[in-house]
Parts: C-alpha cells; sequence; structure tokens
C-alpha cells in the first residue's frame, strides 16, 4: 500500500470529516508545468479554481495552468490541439463524447500499472460510472463529476391524494398515479365523467424533449436491454425496450395519470405549483425547488422494469490526450498525480459543493448529506449509467430521442417509433464506421 | 448598364492627368489591393478549396488516412436510401418553405408598419422605437420568449384559447405544421423593425410634388400608392427582398431554440442539419459536401435575384 492510498483509507476512516488533510502526491520528479482544460465555466467554476490552487499549493514540484472553456468549444478545438501536438495535458470530457474522441484517437489508454502508480483505485468510484469512460477493454478517463436523473415528489399533494409512501416500482407507481390524477370537476380516472384533456392535478411528468426520453431508457435497461449490442449496433427496439417504454406511454394513453403532449417547461411549471406529483428529472432542479421552499424529497428513478434498478447520469472524466512523440514522460506521471488528487474523498466532497453527485460511495456516506433531501437518491447511486460506450452518440441519441417523442406524443406506437429509431440510427451508424477504420 | 452623368465626358482626361501626375505606375492600385487580396486568399479562397478537399475525402483531424472518395458525400444526397438525403432534402424543403411563407409577410409587414408611421401621428417617435427594439434581441431571447408564448400547456397564446375563448388548448410545439406558427410569428415580430427602417427612409425619399399633382387630378389613396409610393419603394423592395431572403435562407436560431428542428424534424433547417451532422455525428466531409450544395442552391437564387435587380435598373434608366 502506497502512501497516497494509506491517506485516503485514513481519510476514510476518519469519515472525511470536511477537512481538507495534506496528501502526499505520488509525484517526486523535477518540477513540470501542466495545462488542464476543463468546461466548468458556471458557478462550479471558482469551486474548481479554488481547488487547482489548493493543488498548486501543496505540490510544488507541479504546477497546474487551467484554461476554463465552454465545452462546445473544447469539443472543437481538441481534435486539432492533438493532431497538431499541442494537446493540453489534462482535458475533462463529458459521458457524451469521451467514447468518440476514444475511437478517433485523441484520448491515451490509462494503463493498470499507471493508475496503481499514480494511487487511483478504480474501486473506489461507482462502477458503472468509471467504466463509462473504457472502451474495448481500456481505461481513458476518471470520473470528477456526476449528476443523474431521479425522480422529485410533491409532498403536499402526495398528502392530500392520500399517497403516504414514495413509489419504488411499477405497480406503486400506478397506484400512487391514479390516486394524484384527478380532473377539473374533481372525478378520477376511471371514473363517469372524468375527462383526461382537462387534469387538474396528475400523477406524473412525462414530456418531449431529450430530458423525457431519459426516462424511457432508464425503463429500457431496467427490462434488461440497452441503446446498442454487442457490435454496437442500435438496439433500443429490443422487446424488452418495448415492453418497457410502452408502459410509460401507456400512463398518458391508457391511465390518463400523465399529460399528452407537454414540454419540460410545462412540467416543471407544474411541479412547482403542486399539480403533479411526480417529476422525473434531472438533480440539476434540486437548488430550484430548494429556493422556492417545497415541500419536496427526491427519490430513485422507481424501479419500471423487471430487472435491475437503472438510471440515466451524465458525467465528467479527467483524460490524458494522445501527445505528440517525445511527450516528457514526468509531465504524464505529473498529471495522473494530479488527477488522483482531485479525483480523491476530500476533493469530490468539495466537489459536490458544485452541484455534483458524489462520484464514489465514501462521499456519498458522508454525514453532510444525511439531512439533504438528493440522500434519498444515494443508496442506489452505483445503478446509474451513461448514454455512453459507442462512438456514435449523436447517431444513437437523436433517433432515440425522436422515437420517444414520436412514441409519447402517439403520433406512431411505440413498437413503430422504436423500429424506425433502430432503422435510421443503424443506417446512420454504418456510415460512421467508415470514419473510424 | 450605364447611368448617364452630366459632365462625364470631363473624367478621363481628369484620370488621365491624376495617373500621369502622382502616382506613375500602373500597378499602384494593385499594390492598394494587396492586403485585402492576402486576406481574401486567406480567409475565403483558402477555406472554400480546403471544404472542397474534405468534402471529397474521408476526413477526420485525427485519422492516420484520409482516403479520396471523390464524389460519394455528394451521391450520397442524391442517394434515396441515405438518412443524409432523406434528412437534407427534408430540411431543404422545410427552408423553402420558411422562405416562402416569411418573406411576403416580412416584406408586406413592415411596408404596411413603414406607410401607417410614415404619417405625422401622435407618438409616432414612439411606435417606430417600439417596432424596432425587438430586433435588438438576440435569437435566444427571442426564442425562448415564443416557445414560451406557444407553449402547449402554459403558453399565454393557449391559455387565452382555454380561459377567453373556452376552446380546447392547441400543441403548437408538437405538431407538424404547428409548429411554424411560434416561428414564423416570432421571426416577423423579431425582424420587422429593420425593414421598416428601410422603407421609412424610402418613404421620406419620395418627393411631396408627385402626390400634390396627383392630388389635383383627383387621384384616391390606392391609386396614389399604386402608381406613385410603390413603383418609387421599387429600389428598397428589391433591397429588403433580396437581403430578406437570404436571412430566410439561413434560418438556425429560431427553430433550434423555439422547437428543437422538431417534432419529427418537420421544422429542422439546413443549416442545423448541417450542423448535426458535423459536430453531433462527427461527419464532417458529408456535412462539407452538404454545405456546397447548400451553397450553390443559394448561389443560383442570388444569380436569379441580380437577374431581376439588373433588368429593374434598366427599366428605370
Amino acid at each position: 500500500m502506497n502512501r497516497t492510498v494509506k491517506v485516503t483509507a485514513l481519510l476514510l476512516a476518519a469519515g472525511l470529516g470536511g477537512v481538507a488533510a495534506a496528501q502526499t502526491s505520488t509525484y517526486k520528479g523535477p518540477k513540470v508545468t501542466l495545462t488542464y482544460l476543463h468546461g466548468f465555466t458556471g458557478a462550479d467554476r471558482p469551486v474548481m479554481e479554488r481547488l487547482i490552487a489548493q493543488f498548486n499549493a501543496a505540490n510544488p514540484n507541479i504546477e497546474v495552468k487551467a484554461q476554463a472553456q465552454p465545452w462546445g468549444t473544447t469539443w472543437q478545438q481538441l481534435p486539432s490541439l492533438v493532431a497538431s501536438g499541442r494537446a493540453p495535458d489534462v482535458v475533462v470530457i463529458n459521458e457524451d463524447q469521451i467514447t468518440n474522441f476514444v475511437a478517433r484517437g485523441a484520448v491515451s489508454p490509462l494503463t493498470n500499472a499507471e493508475l496503481q502508480a499514480a494511487g487511483i483505485n478504480k474501486s473506489r468510484f461507482y462502477g458503472p460510472l468509471f467504466k463509462t469512460a473504457d472502451y474495448e477493454g481500456k481505461s481513458y478517463g476518471v470520473p470528477i463529476s456526476s449528476v443523474a436523473y431521479v425522480m422529485f415528489y410533491n409532498k403536499d399533494l402526495m398528502k392530500k391524494s392520500g399517497v403516504s409512501k414514495v413509489p419504488t416500482n411499477r405497480t406503486e407507481l400506478l397506484a400512487a398515479a391514479r390516486a394524484c390524477t384527478t380532473d377539473r370537476n374533481g372525478r378520477k380516472p376511471g371514473q363517469s365523467g372524468f375527462d383526461p384533456k382537462a387534469l387538474n392535478t396528475w400523477g406524473i411528468s412525462l414530456y418531449n424533449n431529450w430530458v423525457g426520453s431519459r426516462l424511457a431508457y432508464a425503463a429500457i435497461l431496467q427490462n434488461g436491454g440497452s441503446l446498442v449490442d454487442k457490435n454496437l449496433n442500435a438496439s433500443f427496439n429490443s422487446p424488452q425496450a418495448v415492453e418497457g417504454v410502452q408502459f410509460l406511454v401507456d400512463l398518458v394513453q391508457k391511465h390518463n395519470v400523465a399529460r399528452p403532449n407537454s414540454t419540460e417547461e410545462a412540467e416543471l411549471a407544474a411541479f412547482s405549483q403542486g399539480k403533479v406529483c411526480f417529476f422525473p428529472s434531472g438533480q440539476w432542479y434540486l437548488d430550484r425547488f430548494e429556493q422556492q421552499k417545497m415541500n419536496f424529497g427526491v427519490a430513485f428513478v422507481p424501479r419500471i422494469g423487471t430487472k435491475q434498478d437503472a438510471a440515466w447520469g451524465g458525467s465528467s472524466h479527467m483524460t490524458l490526450p494522445k501527445q505528440r512523440a517525445g511527450y516528457d514522460a514526468n509531465k504524464r506521471r505529473a498529471a495522473l498525480a494530479f488527477v488522483n488528487w482531485m479525483t480523491s474523498p476530500t476533493q469530490n466532497l468539495a466537489w459536490t459543493e458544485a452541484g455534483s453527485l458524489p462520484v464514489m460511495p465514501a462521499v456519498a456516506n458522508n454525514k453532510k448529506f444525511e439531512n439533504r433531501p438528493i440522500a434519498g437518491v444515494f443508496s442506489k447511486l452505483g445503478n446509474i449509467y451513461a448514454t455512453s460506450g459507442f462512438p456514435w452518440g449523436g447517431q444513437v441519441l437523436g433517433p432515440f430521442d425522436n422515437a420517444w417523442a414520436n412514441a409519447y406524443s402517439g403520433k406512431q406506437s411505440v413498437k413503430a417509433a422504436l423500429d424506425a429509431g433502430v432503422s435510421e440510427a443503424n443506417k446512420q451508424i454504418q456510415q460512421a464506421r467508415k470514419t473510424f477504420q | 448598364m450605364s447611368l448617364s452623368v452630366p459632365g462625364e465626358a470631363a473624367r478621363p482626361r481628369e484620370a488621365r492627368r491624376r495617373r500621369g501626375g502622382r502616382e506613375g505606375s500602373a500597378l499602384t492600385p494593385y499594390l492598394y489591393l494587396l492586403p485585402f487580396l492576402a486576406l481574401f486568399l486567406v480567409f475565403v479562397v483558402y477555406p472554400v478549396g480546403y471544404g472542397l478537399f474534405v468534402s471529397m475525402h474521408r476526413w477526420d483531424l485525427l485519422a492516420e488516412t484520409r482516403p479520396f472518395v471523390g464524389l460519394e458525400y455528394y451521391r450520397n444526397l442524391f442517394d434515396p436510401e441515405t438518412p443524409q438525403s432523406q434528412f437534407f432534402w427534408n430540411s431543404m424543403k422545410n427552408t423553402g418553405f420558411f422562405t416562402l411563407v416569411s418573406v411576403p409577410l416580412l416584406i408586406g409587414t413592415s411596408l404596411g408598419l413603414a406607410l401607417l408611421l410614415h404619417r405625422p401621428i401622435f407618438g409616432r417617435a414612439f411606435f417606430r422605437s417600439v417596432f424596432f427594439l425587438p430586433g435588438i434581441l438576440t435569437v435566444s431571447v427571442m426564442g425562448i420568449l415564443w416557445r414560451w408564448m406557444f407553449d402547449n400547456q402554459i403558453g399565454l397564446v393557449n391559455a387565452v384559447r382555454t380561459d377567453l375563448l373556452g376552446m380546447q388548448p392547441l400543441p403548437f410545439l408538437s405538431t407538424e405544421g404547428l409548429a411554424w406558427v411560434p416561428i414564423i410569428v416570432g421571426t416577423v415580430w423579431w425582424t420587422i423593425g429593420f425593414n421598416m427602417t428601410l422603407y421609412l427612409a424610402g418613404l421620406g425619399n419620395i418627393s411631396q410634388s408627385y402626390y400634390e399633382a396627383a392630388e389635383i387630378d383627383g387621384a384616391t389613396p390606392w391609386a396614389k400608392f399604386r402608381f406613385i409610393t410603390w413603383p418609387l419603394l421599387a429600389p428598397v423592395t428589391l433591397f429588403v427582398f433580396v437581403t430578406t431572403v437570404l436571412a430566410s435562407f439561413q434560418l438556425f436560431g429560431q427553430t433550434l431554440v423555439i422547437t428543437a428542428g422538431g417534432p419529427n424534424r418537420s421544422t429542422q433547417s439546413t443549416i442545423q442539419y448541417i450542423t448535426e451532422e458535423a459536430f453531433s455525428n462527427n461527419q464532417f466531409s458529408s456535412a462539407s459536401a452538404m454545405a456546397f450544395l447548400f451553397g450553390l442552391v443559394m448561389l443560383i437564387f442570388t444569380y436569379l435575384q441580380f437577374r431581376i435587380m439588373a433588368r429593374d435598373a434598366r427599366g428605370e434608366n
């Protein structure tokens, strides 16, 4: 056990305590300067800058020079920076881009020996989260930040509707959603004269954009399906996928416990106004609901499928771009030491101030979160899956989101919408493959 | 086209004298042009040439080989089996539809407003400013505003329909066809002020004496518009027409923010699809081929418009 691991273990034993203990770097070489490119340009920027300043102060032989710029700019610049041999030493890449950059050779693999030498222990992270940056059996990045799809619930409306338990599976969700639904005349679904077009309150928010489609993604994963098959061709029309998505569409079209043809803004407004019991969306709305002083809770997405718990998550990973021949090996070792420091429990705990979820159980167990509403999802953070692992993200997710919109709006049957989406995606993948040969 | 200007005959002699006097070299004008030529070569000729190269190779900056594929990506656009062909021509159809509907609206409404605000009415300056102001907003602000207005559930338009008129709400944002309403209405609201200002300037240049003469002849207001205002505004209308058509062809931000190109790509503009192919699908060669084809179509339109303009100028002379 090297020193960093020992220090980490000690910190864990102490429950982190919120104290930034000094951490010994694994890099002992001559002084190097590292360039670090990241897209944390919002409210998270000061937190990142503070962490970098702490690192520089604690590591006199490594100077990290950071540059924050919009993510989109980095995606456009990275290929030319790598191709011209001027790549930064460390770049943060998001889950929806990473496999593409890996497959195009913009990022270098991190060997087990290298990770070990730098003190980076894969097992300290949530498994699916770490694997987001894996491709063809190799690791290419270390998770630094994470967001997830969760289910917000309105406690007041639930109480008023007689729902005492937050639903955790399909049956409970349907029963609770039915209880929450009333039309303008106070009638319930199933009662004679019930008007599904004029809902006063309703069970669950479904909506037509990409965020709305991430619930369909969860349903597919929970049923044991996936977006792509083992050959990385689109496969979101499998029987498991159709079954899971059909349940969601039935919530609108058959059970009338969700509004048809709704938008994210409309559902967000309705949830804030206490008109809908369950609002599945990104955990990034947490601050907003807290500031509104709503009486709400946060739960993991209920198990709609039959196989496993699952929810969509987005993530950011620290990667080492491919460098020109003759690149200073000391820089690579120093970069890995920096990655290790930044993704260590103490720093990750500090980073959660920026709105991220913990990327490792050791941080999720910290007492700091005990009374936060978001703590309700922490026991299942290991069941969060990114839409990653295939280099043709746009070609798969675009048609998938469109298929969801068509199925949800009733424009096509679930099977027809998913079949059409897969057919389109596979045609595009077939052409994209030529670029990666 | 040649415009006859008094004293034109004297000019060549004057020019000869100047050339012979100070500069002394036929190369001088070209030296003055040199910096612009350099900029033109670096920022226009080279990117266009490189784009053409990209469109004919299977190109990726990071790829080790970039094989020549000739016209493969252009051929894809004419092969109905490829998604590129399907979506590119769908986006062309959408852009064409938008141009066809929005251009007459943008010209008609701005001309109407200009005619109203050209009169000496109370609060004229205020109204001119009010109609011009939306134009200073960025496309994202304008887009969000109109998306909210037409939201299926919380939009003002649907609130009026349901609460005041007792009608069913219309799902504007998620119904093919209806989704164009917020985009077109929003665009008219957003850009009307600029065209209106051009028309106001044009109206200001028409001599009042024409109208006075027409009044003596007993002309009706319509006759005055038909035979004086409209023909004398022809150059302004042509300018407004050309710039509005070009701007409409470049439709991008409005559809991106209001509908994200949906539902079902029914409002996806050509530039939006080219951007998706390049930066979301990482198919740069395919996107370049589309851009060149789109550029060619724009070029043909511009050529036709210039023909019309030239004919009009000849007619006036």
